[in-house]
C-alpha cells in the first residue's frame, strides 16, 4: 500500500514541464515589489526599446517577473533568468539590482531607480564596481535642489523654518537622504523633525506625531514606504494645511505640492536607450552606468492655488 | 537544470529554519514567531563579521550563539514570565528588529567577498555544484546532529512536553528547562539559516526575515501531510521530509516562476500548488477507504 502511495505522489510529482525555449533575445525584467510609481519605470523601459525598434514578441522578448517584496522569490526570479541565459538583465529599484548583481557576474544588468555603486556599497577596495552593471543612477545631489525649493517658497511662521519628515530605516537610500538633509538644514536655517516608518502602517500614527510639532512644510523623501503611505501623509496634512514637497514627479501627480527630482518614467526610458545600444551592437565596452539626465521642476496647480503659492518659471505645471 | 538546482539549494539553506520550526512545534504545539528576527539575526551576524574579516569558523559560532540567545530570551519571557508563547515570539521578533539593525548599522549590507564558504570545495567546474556539496553537507550533519540529540533520553523528554506537559513534568523533568533549551535549539538553527541564505544571495538586508516563518511553517505542514500519509514514526526519516518539504515549497515557485505565469497571480499560484500538494493524498486515501 505504501509503495502504491509513493507511486501517486511521484506520478504527481513528475508532471511538469518546463516552457519551450524562444529563438528570440530574451530580456529578463525583474521589479523587487509592486508599486504603481515604481511601475513607470518599466514602461519606459519598454518604450524606449520600442523607439528603437525593439518590439516584445516580435525580435525580443521581455520576460517580466516581480518578486512582491519577498526576498527569497527575488533570488529564484534572478537564477531563473540566469538559468535562461537571458541577453540582458534589466532590474527596477536597489534590492532588485543589488541581487541580480550577486547572481551574475556576466550577463549585463541595466539597472533602473537604483543609487550609484558607490552608495550601494558595491564597490571594492580599489573603487571598482562590477564589471556587468549598466543602466542610471542616481546619487543624492537631487536632494539639494529638491530640499533648496522649501527656503524659497515657504516663509516660516516663527524663526527657522520648521520641515518634517518620515524616513525608512530598512532603506540606505532614505537613511542617507537623511543625514545629507540634516547637514542641508543648517545651511538654510532650517530644522528638521524626523521619525522613522518603517511599514506603511505606522505612516498614520508616525505623520500625526509629526504634525504635532508645529512644522510649516513636509518633505516627503521618495522611498518605498513613503510611496506605498503617501496617500496616508496627504490626508492628513492637508487636515493641517501643511504642503509637502518632495523629490520625485509622480508624487507631484499624486498631491504633493512641489518637486525637483527625476521622473521614474523617463529613467526607465533612459535605461532603455542603453540596452538598446546594447542590443544593437552586442557590445559593452563602450557602455557604463549613468547618472539619470532628466530631473524636472515640477508643481502641482491645484495644490498650488489652495496654499496661495505662485511659483517661478522655470517650474512646469503638471496636468 | 541550474536553476532547479538553485532553487533546490535555496530550499536546503531554509531547511535549517524549518528544523527550528518543527521543534518549536513539538514543544509548543504553535510557531515561534521570533523565527522571523533570529532568521534576519543569523543574516546580519554574519553579513556584519564577513564584512569585517572574521574567521569563519567564528562566525558560525557567533551566528548559532546569537540564535540561542534570542531562543532562550523567548522562552524565558514565555516560562518565567508567564506570558503567552505567540506573543512572547511576537516581542522577541520585535526587538530583535531593532538590534538587527543596531549589529548591521545600516539596513541592507552587500557583501563583495561572501563566498568564504561555498568556495572552500572545487570538485566541480560549476560553482553551483560545490554551493551544493557544501551546503548539503552542512544540512546532513545538522540532520545527523539532531537525529541524535532527538533521540537521547533528553530529545525524548523534550518532545513529549508539547504532547503532554502534565504527564512529563510528574515524570519528574522541568517543562520550564525543555522549552528554553528547546527553544533555543531552533532559533540557532533558525539563525544558521539566515546565515546560509546570506551567503547564498550575497548580501544581508534588514527585511530579509519578514514572513519566513511562513515560509518555514508551510514545509513543516507539508512534510506533515507525507508523515501522516506513510504513517512514518522513524525520526530521522521524518526530518528528511521537513527537508524535503523545505525545497519542495522552493522548487513551487521555481515552477510557477518556470511556467511564466502573470506576476500578479504568483502567490495565488504557489498557495493553490501547495494546496494540491497537501490536499492530494488526503483526498485519495479518503477515496481508498
Amino acid at each position: 500500500m505504501r509503495f502504491y502511495k509513493l507511486l501517486i505522489v511521484l506520478f504527481a510529482l513528475t508532471g511538469c514541464n518546463s516552457t519551450p525555449k524562444s529563438t528570440l533575445p530574451q530580456i529578463g525584467f525583474v521589479d523587487a515589489f509592486e508599486d504603481a510609481t515604481i511601475a513607470q519605470a518599466k514602461t519606459g523601459f519598454v518604450d524606449a526599446l520600442a523607439k528603437n525598434g525593439f518590439i516584445d514578441g516580435k525580435n525580443i522578448n521581455i520576460v517580466y517577473k516581480n518578486a512582491q517584496g519577498s526576498i527569497p522569490t527575488l533570488g529564484q526570479i534572478l537564477d531563473y533568468f540566469v538559468s535562461q541565459k537571458v541577453t540582458l538583465l534589466a532590474t527596477s529599484t536597489t534590492l532588485a539590482t543589488l541581487t541580480a548583481i550577486q547572481k551574475s557576474k556576466t550577463i549585463p544588468i541595466f539597472m533602473m531607480i537604483s543609487p550609484t555603486p558607490k552608495l550601494m556599497k558595491i564597490e571594492d577596495k580599489d573603487g571598482l564596481i562590477p564589471s556587468n552593471l549598466f543602466g542610471v543612477m542616481e546619487n543624492l545631489n537631487y536632494i539639494d535642489t529638491s530640499f533648496s525649493i522649501m527656503p524659497t517658497l515657504i516663509k516660516p511662521k516663527s524663526g527657522k523654518l520648521r520641515i518634517g519628515m518620515v524616513y525608512n530605516q530598512a532603506e540606505p537610500q532614505s537613511v542617507e537622504a537623511l543625514a545629507r538633509i540634516n547637514t542641508l538644514a543648517a545651511k538654510y536655517n532650517a530644522l528638521i523633525i524626523a521619525a522613522p516608518v518603517n511599514s506603511s502602517a505606522d505612516a498614520q500614527m508616525v505623520t500625526q506625531f509629526l504634525l504635532d510639532k508645529n512644522l510649516d512644510c513636509f518633505f516627503a523623501n521618495p522611498d518605498n514606504t513613503v510611496f506605498a503611505a503617501f496617500e496616508t501623509i496627504l490626508k492628513n496634512c492637508n487636515q493641517k494645511n501643511i504642503p509637502i514637497f518632495t523629490s520625485e514627479v509622480g508624487l507631484v501627480k499624486r498631491g504633493a505640492l512641489a518637486a525637483f527630482g527625476a521622473d521614474i518614467y523617463l529613467w526607465g526610458y533612459q535605461a532603455g536607450v542603453q540596452a538598446s545600444m546594447y542590443l544593437k551592437s552586442g557590445e559593452t565596452q563602450n557602455l557604463k552606468p549613468e547618472m539619470v539626465k532628466v530631473r524636472k521642476r515640477v508643481y502641482n496647480p491645484q495644490v498650488a492655488k489652495k496654499y496661495g503659492i505662485t511659483f517661478p518659471l522655470n517650474f512646469e505645471a503638471i496636468k | 537544470m541550474d536553476f532547479y538546482l538553485s532553487a533546490i539549494l535555496q530550499g536546503l539553506c531554509l531547511s535549517a529554519m524549518a528544523f527550528g520550526i518543527f521543534i518549536s512545534m513539538k514543544i509548543f504545539n504553535i510557531p515561534d514567531i521570533s523565527t522571523d528576527g533570529t532568521y534576519t539575526l543569523g543574516g546580519v551576524i554574519s553579513g556584519f563579521y564577513i564584512s569585517q574579516s572574521y574567521n569563519g569558523f567564528a562566525i558560525v559560532g557567533l551566528v548559532i550563539l546569537g540564535g540561542a540567545l534570542a531562543g532562550a530570551i523567548t522562552g524565558i519571557i514565555h516560562t518565567k514570565l508567564k506570558v503567552n508563547a505567540l506573543l512572547a515570539g511576537i516581542l522577541v521578533m520585535t526587538a530583535l528588529y531593532s538590534i538587527n539593525l543596531s549589529i548591521l548599522g545600516q539596513s541592507n549590507l552587500p557583501l563583495l567577498n561572501f563566498d568564504i564558504l561555498f568556495t572552500v570545495i572545487n570538485l566541480f567546474q560549476n560553482p553551483t555544484y560545490n554551493t551544493f556539496l557544501i551546503v548539503f553537507t552542512i544540512i546532513l550533519i545538522l540532520l545527523m546532529s539532531l537525529t541524535y540529540v532527538l533521540k537521547s533520553d533528553f530529545g525524548l523528554a523534550m518532545r513529549a512536553t508539547g504532547n503532554n506537559q502534565i504527564m512529563i513534568r510528574a515524570l519528574g523533568v522541568n517543562t520550564d528547562t525543555m522549552k528554553i533549551i528547546g527553544l533555543a535549539i531552533a532559533n540557532s538553527l533558525t539563525a544558521l539559516s539566515g546565515y546560509l541564505m546570506t551567503l547564498l544571495q550575497g548580501f544581508a538586508d534588514i527585511n530579509m526575515g519578514i514572513g519566513i516563518v511562513i515560509v518555514g511553517l508551510g514545509s513543516v505542514m507539508m512534510g506533515e501531510t507525507l508523515i501522516n500519509f506513510f504513517n512514518i514514526k522513524n525520526i530521522t526519516i521524518v526530518l528528511l521530509i521537513v527537508i524535503l518539504g523545505a525545497i519542495v515549497f522552493q522548487l513551487v515557485l521555481a515552477f510557477a516562476l518556470s511556467l511564466g505565469i502573470n506576476p500578479n497571480l504568483l502567490k495565488l499560484i504557489t498557495a493553490a500548488f501547495v494546496l494540491l500538494i497537501v490536499g492530494l493524498p488526503r483526498f485519495i486515501s479518503n477515496k481508498a477507504e
